[in-house]
């Protein structure tokens, strides 16, 4: 029963105290199997980050109850078993593009650190750019050796906080194209924050739905698109019919508030 | 018109960057010697006398105080280029002793600092209020007291470097060690980074740009420093001795003072310019936030 990788019941988050209490996240209850490509999307303020971050023991929860890989989140961080994304890459300035995806082996001490960074900037198709500076590299190249150095220990959890936020458009479209073919080929299961409906739509296999003041989950829909997608998916009568569901959703949870 | 001024232009943009820095510092030192030689010329031939009085004492002619450089200290003595350059190293090894000392106490307080907010809270006003002793009042307090339990009068000197250079250091380093942003600290948690890695992974780095900026200024302070701190000091070695004597001696030997603050300058240099190679060589280029030297 407890195989899910993300299984939260009654979770809820509330930042200060006395007039400064804001409640961030109320009653979240939430499973997440392994292999899914989970987004979660809602209006800004609704929490999503928050729950990202709850997930990824950056903060605590301050009720309910929530399990990573079948343990408590600080755990699951200590045993390094989820890799972040943020929408600003966070490179070190000072460290090439593999001796940046080298930096968490090197701090967990696993050793073939070469090898691996190599492989995983061929994953993310930046093999040439080894010996590159970050600052070196277009924003779209920087958030691929974020992903790259995300997942060089193999986690089998990946969070992504708006990582695409910052892109212009096309770069956009090519980077959910690559995040579904790394996905794919790791079997990693994704937990996604965006606020972006397609994104949402074309990535995941199933967008929960938030509302806000206080964050709740409004609904729950299934993708069910099928893989591999690509630009067909994008322009199919499924796609679209799928983007207005998640569109209907979040305009009645705003009539709603 | 336009068109040759053009002309020069594109020739100018032509040369090597090293070329235009180096035409560009000897453009700004004939300026400065231009001015000096217009001053006394014009001062001198209108009789005027103020703000500075154009006589040979004053204001010797430049080629003059270089020309004395290249005279005996002393009838029979050696040059006084060659007697102010062991001066200069003399002072220089207080002065790098200092500096190091001091560097490494700051970064070492910076350090402690960005550990623990309790520590800043506790032991910064004490480290302000150390600095706001007036350094010329404690120079000679330190030289006497290691002169009574019998440390060598240059370590003394020392001392005062390295107290002018642990305050700037330590403070630029507390600050370069908070800089990084909220995003790579979460990172270093999300691979569960201990504390040390997390200071010598992502704040030191970020921080090398901070620590150079205050290195560059402790530089010239601690020549200063150990410039100041010799001149209570017994001993006959050193620059800051050599300033003391021929301002002594300034109705007679103007010019060999002159030449003393020229070499104090060159050794100046000289301390910021090897800072500024360590920093080239240490911190990414793209970090070196304009350049000295």
């Amino acid at each position: 029963m407890s195989d899910a990788v993300v299984d939260a019941r009654g979770v809820g988050k509330i930042f200060g105290q006395d007039e400064d209490r804001v409640e961030a996240l109320r009653d979240i209850s939430l499973r997440i199997e392994p292999g899914e490509f989970v987004s979660l999307i809602g209006p800004s303020g609704c929490g999503k980050s928050t729950l990202l971050r709850l997930i990824g023991d950056l903060t605590a929860p301050t009720a309910g109850q929530l399990t990573v890989n079948g343990k408590a989140p600080t755990q699951a961080r200590t045993d390094r078993d989820y890799g972040i994304v943020f929408q600003k890459a966070t490179l070190l300035d000072w460290r090439t593009v593999t001796k940046n995806v080298e930096l968490p082996l090197e701090i967990m001490g696993i050793d073939g650190r070469e090898e691996r960074a190599a492989r995983m900037l061929d994953l993310v198709q930046l093999g040439d750019f080894g010996g590159h500076y970050p600052w070196q590299l277009s924003g779209g190249m920087q958030q691929r050796v974020a992903i790259a150095r995300a997942l060089a220990f193999n986690p089998s959890l990946l969070l992504m906080d708006e990582p695409f936020g910052a892109l212009d458009e096309m770069t956009r479209e090519s980077m959910q194209q690559e995040v579904l073919r790394i996905w794919g080929e790791t079997g990693t299961t994704v937990v996604f924050v965006t606020h972006s409906i397609p994104e949402a739509v074309f990535l995941s296999t199933r967008v929960i739905v938030m509302s806000s003041r206080p964050g709740r989950i409004s609904h729950v829909i299934e993708v069910g698109l099928g893989h591999p997608r690509d630009v067909e998916t994008r322009e199919s009568q499924d796609f679209y019919d799928k983007v207005t569901e998640v569109r209907e959703a979040l305009r009645r949870q705003e009539q709603a508030s | 018109m336009e068109v040759v001024r053009g002309d020069r232009q594109g020739r100018w943009e032509r040369l090597s960057p090293r070329t235009r820095r180096t035409l560009s510092l000897l453009g700004v030192m004939v300026a400065l010697v231009a001015f000096w030689e217009i001053y006394k010329l014009i001062w001198s031939s209108l009789g005027w006398i103020r703000p500075v009085r154009p006589d040979d004492v004053v204001m010797p002619h430049v080629w003059d105080m270089v020309i004395e450089l290249f005279r005996p200290v002393r009838r029979g003595g050696s040059l006084l280029v060659l007697d102010l350059g062991s001066r200069a190293l003399w002072t220089m090894r207080e002065a790098i002793v200092g500096f190091l000392v001091g560097g490494a106490f700051g970064f070492g307080i910076g350090v402690g600092f960005a550990r623990s907010r309790l520590a800043e809270r506790a032991f910064m006003p004490y480290v302000v209020a150390s600095q706001t002793v007036p350094f010329l009042a404690i120079a000679p307090m330190v030289v006497i007291f290691g002169f009574n339990i019998g440390i060598p009068g240059w370590i003394s000197v020392s001392v005062i470097s390295a107290y002018l250079t642990f305050f700037p250091v330590a403070i630029n380093t507390l600050r370069g060690l908070r800089s990084p942003d909220p995003n790579s600290l979460e990172l270093m948690r999300s691979y569960a980074a201990g504390p040390r890695d997390v200071l010598w992974k992502l704040q030191v780095p970020s921080a090398l740009p901070y620590i150079f900026t205050a290195l560059k200024v402790t530089a010239t302070a601690s020549i200063v420093g150990a410039l100041v701190g010799e001149l209570p000091v017994g001993f006959q070695s050193g620059l800051g001795r050599a300033l003391l004597t021929f301002s002594q001696q300034f109705a007679v030997q103007s010019k060999k003072l002159y030449g003393t603050v020229i070499i104090c300058a060159l050794v100046g240099i000289l301390f910021v310019g090897l800072v500024s190679y360590a920093e080239r060589k240490l911190v990414p280029q793209r970090a070196v936030v304009g350049e000295i030297l």
